[in-house]
C-alpha cells in the first residue's frame, strides 16, 4: 500500500498529470464531434444531403476564393507600399492599417447593413443630398456575397497585410536592384519577383483569413447566406438534431483541418530572404504630387472601409440613443462579459505558465507535443467547439451526477472551457516568448541556492514574467470578447455578454441598442492591436 | 565619338547640402573597352555606379550611353531601359529561384533563351548547378551565377562593383583570370569599381584613381 502511495505520488510531482488533464480537455470535444461521423445518419442527414449541403459547400467555397483573392491583393499591395515607399501619412497607416482586427466581421456586417440597405444611413443621405424621390435605392444590396466577401476581406486582410510586410522588410535592396537591371519596372518587381519570393508567407496569412472566414458565424447569419456554420446553426436549432449537426461539424472541421495543415507546412518554408551577410535593407522611396496621392489612397480605403465606417456609424446609432444604451441590462452585460474573459484569460495564463515552466523545469517530449496540440486549438472554430462541448457536458452530468439536475450542462464551466480551448495559444505565445528572455543560468543559480519547483516558479519566474502574464491575460480577455457562437450556444439561461446582445440586437435589426455594446467589444479588441502597432513600429528597418 | 559606350560629363552628386560625393566628374568608356576605377572605401565609386546605373538620380551634370542621353536635367531613363549590368559584392541572386531561372530572368521572352543560359553556363564552368538554388552553392558559385546573369541579357556596358571582394584569395585569383577570358570572348565593354590594384590591373586595360568623389 505504502509502495502504491509513493508511485502515485511521484507521478503526481513529476508533472505528467497536468498534460493528461490538458489532453482530455483538449480533445474530448473535438473526438464527440468526429465521432459523429461513426454514428447513425438520421433522415435530417440525408434531407440535407439531398438538398443543401451542395448549396453550403458551393456558398463556403464562393466566400473563400473571393475574401481570399481579395485579401491577397489589399494585404500584400499595401505591405508594398508602406515597406518601399514614403509619403503624408506613412507613419500612421504602417500600424492603423491593422486596426481593422479589431472588429469583428458580424460588426462590420451590422453597420454594413445599416448604412447601406436601401433605408439605411447612406441612400438615405444620397437621396437628401440629390432630392430623389423615396424609392430609388443608390447603393447595391450589402445583404449578398459580394457583400460577404468585402466584409470579410476589409476585417481579415490584416492577416496579410502584416506577415507580407514582415517578409518584404527582409528583403535585400540589391535584389530589387537587380531586377530593375535586368528589365523589371517598379509594378513588375513587385508581381514577378517581391510576391513569389514572399509567396510561402502569404499563402500561410491567406489560410488563416480563410479559416477565419469558414469558422464565422454572426456575419453569414446577418447576410443569410447559407454556409457551413449557418448550416449547423440551423440543424441544432430548428431541426433539434444535435447528430446531424455534428455530422455537418465534423465536415467543416475536416476541411479547416485540411487549411491549417497547409498553412503550417508553407509557414515553416517562408524564409526566401537574403541569408548573406552583406544584406542590404530595403531603402524607401519618396513619393510626391499624384503618385504620392495613390499611395496614400492605398493605405486609406483599406481603414476607411474596415475600421472608420463602423466606429463612425456605430457612435453615430450610440449618440442617437443619447446615453440611453447605459442602462442596467448594459452594464450587467459588460460585467459578464468582464469577468468571463478575465476568468479565462487568468486560467489560460496560468496554464500556460505551468506547462511552459514544466518543459523547462523537465524537459519531456511529451508535454512539449501537448502544448503545441492545445495550441493548435485556435483553429478550431467556436461552434464546433460548442457542439463538441454540450455533448460532453451532458456525457458528464449523465455519468458523475446521474442522481442530481441538469449540473455543468449549460454551465459557465462549460463555456469557460470551451474559451480556454481557443485562446491557449494566444496566451502560450506570449508566456513562451517571456521564458525565452529568462536566461537558464537564472534557474541554475537559484537551484544552488536551494530554491527548485514550485518556489521557484512562484518566487523567480512569475515575478519576472509579471509582463508576459500581464499580456497574455489581456490578449484572452481580447479575443474571448469578441467570440459569439460558443457564447451564443453554451451560456447559462438568460446570462448576456456583450457579443451575444450585439448579435440579438442585431438580429432583431434594432441597430441603435446594438451600438453601445459593439463599442464596448471594439474598445477591449484595441488591445492586441496596441502591442501589435508597437511590435511593428520597433520592427522598422535602420 | 561614335565608338564610346559610356561619357560621363561633370557629374555632381551629394547627400543632403554639405555631403559631397561626387564632385565635377567627367570621363568616357570606349566600345570593348574594360576600364576600372581605383578608390579607398567611401570615394563614391560605389554611388558613381548606381548613377549610372540609374538606380539614384544625381544633382546635376550628364549620363550619356552610346550617344543617347540617360541622365541629364530634363531626362532620366529608368534603370530597366538603360540596359547596362551591375554585379555587386552582395551578388542579389533570387533565392527561390533556381541558377537556371535566375540567368534565365532577363531574357525571359527571349527565344533563344535556352541556349543563352546553356552558352553562360558552359562558359562560367556552372552547367553542374543549374537546378540549384542559390543557398545550396558556394560564395564563388554564387558569384559567377550572378556574373552570368548579368551577361544574358547582353548588356551594353556591364559594371562591377568589387564583385570578389568576399571570396578568400586564392578564389578571387582563379576567378580574375576565367572572368578576364570571358569579357575577352564576348567582347564586353567593362566598368569596374574596385580598393584591389591588383584586381584592376589583371581585369581591365585602363586604370583610373578617384579620391573624394573626384577623378584623380
Amino acid at each position: 500500500m505504502q509502495r502504491f502511495l509513493n508511485l502515485k505520488l511521484n507521478i503526481i510531482s513529476s508533472w505528467r498529470l497536468l498534460p493528461l488533464a490538458v489532453l482530455i480537455i483538449f480533445t474530448a470535444p473535438l473526438v464527440i464531434v468526429l465521432s459523429s461521423l461513426l454514428g447513425s445518419y438520421s433522415d435530417n442527414w440525408l434531407h440535407l444531403y439531398e438538398f443543401v449541403l451542395l448549396d453550403y459547400v458551393n456558398s463556403s467555397l464562393i466566400l473563400v476564393i473571393g475574401v481570399a483573392i481579395l485579401v491577397l491583393i489589399i494585404g500584400t499591395v499595401t505591405a508594398w507600399t508602406i515597406t518601399n515607399y514614403n509619403f503624408i501619412g506613412k507613419n500612421i497607416f504602417e500600424w492603423a492599417l491593422i486596426l481593422p482586427l479589431s472588429i469583428p466581421p458580424y460588426i462590420l456586417a451590422y453597420t454594413f447593413t445599416g448604412l447601406f440597405d436601401p433605408y439605411g444611413d447612406a441612400n438615405n443621405l444620397i437621396r437628401y443630398l440629390f432630392d430623389l424621390s423615396n424609392d430609388y435605392v443608390f447603393f447595391p444590396n450589402v445583404r449578398s456575397m459580394y457583400g460577404a466577401i468585402i466584409v470579410f476581406s476589409f476585417t481579415l486582410y490584416p492577416y496579410v497585410y502584416l506577415v507580407s510586410r514582415s517578409a518584404l522588410i527582409n528583403q535585400s535592396k540589391s535584389m530589387k536592384e537587380a531586377s530593375r537591371l535586368l528589365g523589371l519596372n517598379q509594378v513588375q518587381v513587385f508581381y514577378k519577383l517581391a510576391l513569389p519570393m514572399i509567396r510561402p508567407a502569404v499563402i500561410a496569412g491567406v489560410m488563416l483569413v480563410i479559416m477565419e472566414t469558414l469558422s464565422d458565424f454572426g456575419a453569414v447569419d446577418h447576410f443569410a447566406i447559407e454556409t457551413f456554420t449557418t448550416g449547423i446553426f440551423r440543424t441544432w436549432y430548428g431541426l433539434y438534431d444535435l447528430q446531424t449537426a455534428m455530422q455537418l461539424a465534423s465536415l467543416l472541421l475536416i476541411i479547416i483541418g485540411v487549411f491549417y495543415l497547409i498553412e503550417k507546412n508553407t509557414r515553416g518554408g517562408s524564409i526566401y530572404t537574403s541569408n548573406n551577410s552583406n544584406f542590404s535593407p530595403n531603402l524607401e522611396e519618396d513619393l510626391q504630387g499624384f503618385k504620392a496621392l495613390v499611395a496614400f489612397l492605398i493605405c486609406f480605403i483599406p481603414i476607411f472601409i474596415g475600421f472608420i465606417i463602423p466606429i463612425v456609424e456605430l457612435s453615430f446609432w450610440a449618440y442617437e440613443v443619447n446615453l440611453g444604451f447605459f442602462n442596467d441590462k448594459f452594464v450587467s452585460n459588460a460585467i459578464n462579459t468582464l469577468s468571463l474573459s478575465l476568468g479565462t484569460g487568468i486560467i489560460c495564463a496560468g496554464l500556460a505558465l505551468l506547462i511552459n515552466f514544466s518543459i523547462r523545469f523537465k524537459p519531456n517530449k511529451l508535454v512539449e507535443k501537448l502544448s503545441s496540440l492545445l495550441s493548435l486549438g485556435y483553429a478550431v472554430p467556436g461552434l464546433i467547439l460548442a457542439v463538441g462541448m454540450v455533448q460532453l457536458m451532458v456525457y458528464l452530468d449523465t455519468f458523475l451526477f446521474s442522481g442530481l439536475d441538469i449540473v455543468l450542462t449549460g454551465s459557465i464551466f462549460g463555456l469557460m472551457i470551451a474559451y480556454v480551448i481557443k485562446t491557449y495559444a494566444l496566451a502560450n505565445s506570449s508566456i513562451e516568448s517571456g521564458y525565452q528572455r529568462i536566461s537558464n543560468s537564472m534557474d541554475e543559480s537559484s537551484r544552488l541556492l536551494g530554491i527548485s519547483g514550485w518556489r521557484m516558479l512562484i518566487n523567480i519566474h512569475s515575478p519576472l514574467m509579471k509582463t508576459a502574464l500581464l499580456t497574455s491575460v489581456l490578449l484572452v480577455m481580447s479575443d474571448v470578447v469578441k467570440e459569439l457562437p460558443a457564447t451564443l450556444i453554451l451560456r447559462p439561461f438568460n446570462f448576456e455578454t456583450l457579443a451575444v446582445s450585439t448579435y440579438t440586437y442585431a438580429s432583431e435589426e434594432r441597430m441603435l441598442q446594438a451600438a453601445a455594446p459593439a463599442i464596448a467589444i471594439v474598445i477591449i479588441g484595441l488591445i492586441p492591436i496596441i502591442f501589435l502597432s508597437k511590435m511593428i513600429r520597433s520592427s522598422r528597418p535602420n | 565619338m561614335d565608338n564610346l559606350i559610356l561619357e560621363i560629363k561633370e557629374l555632381n552628386h551629394a547627400y543632403g547640402e554639405s555631403d559631397i560625393i561626387i564632385e565635377d566628374l567627367s570621363f568616357n568608356i570606349s566600345i570593348g573597352e574594360r576600364v576600372s576605377i581605383l578608390g579607398p572605401s567611401g570615394c563614391g565609386k560605389s554611388t558613381l555606379l548606381r548613377l549610372i546605373a540609374g538606380l539614384e538620380k544625381p544633382n546635376s551634370g550628364e549620363i550619356i550611353k552610346k550617344a543617347e542621353v540617360m541622365t541629364s536635367h530634363e531626362i532620366f531613363i529608368p534603370p530597366e531601359k538603360r540596359n547596362v549590368g551591375l554585379v555587386v559584392q552582395e551578388k542579389a541572386l533570387f533565392p527561390h529561384l533556381t541558377v537556371y531561372e535566375n540567368i534565365c530572368f532577363g531574357i525571359r521572352r527571349n527565344k533563344d533563351k535556352n541556349k543563352i543560359v546553356s552558352d553562360l553556363l558552359e562558359l562560367l564552368k556552372i552547367d553542374s548547378l543549374k537546378n540549384k538554388h542559390p543557398h545550396e552553392i558556394s560564395g564563388g558559385e554564387q558569384q559567377r551565377v550572378a556574373l552570368a546573369r548579368s551577361l544574358a541579357p547582353t548588356p551594353d556596358l556591364l559594371m562591377l562593383d568589387e564583385p570578389f571582394s568576399a571570396l578568400d584569395e586564392e578564389l578571387r585569383k582563379t576567378l580574375y583570370e576565367e572572368v578576364s577570358e570571358v569579357f575577352s570572348e564576348k567582347n564586353s565593354s567593362i566598368l569596374l569599381v574596385t580598393h584591389d590594384a591588383y584586381e584592376a590591373e589583371v581585369m581591365t586595360d585602363k586604370q583610373l584613381r578617384m579620391e573624394n568623389g573626384k577623378l584623380i
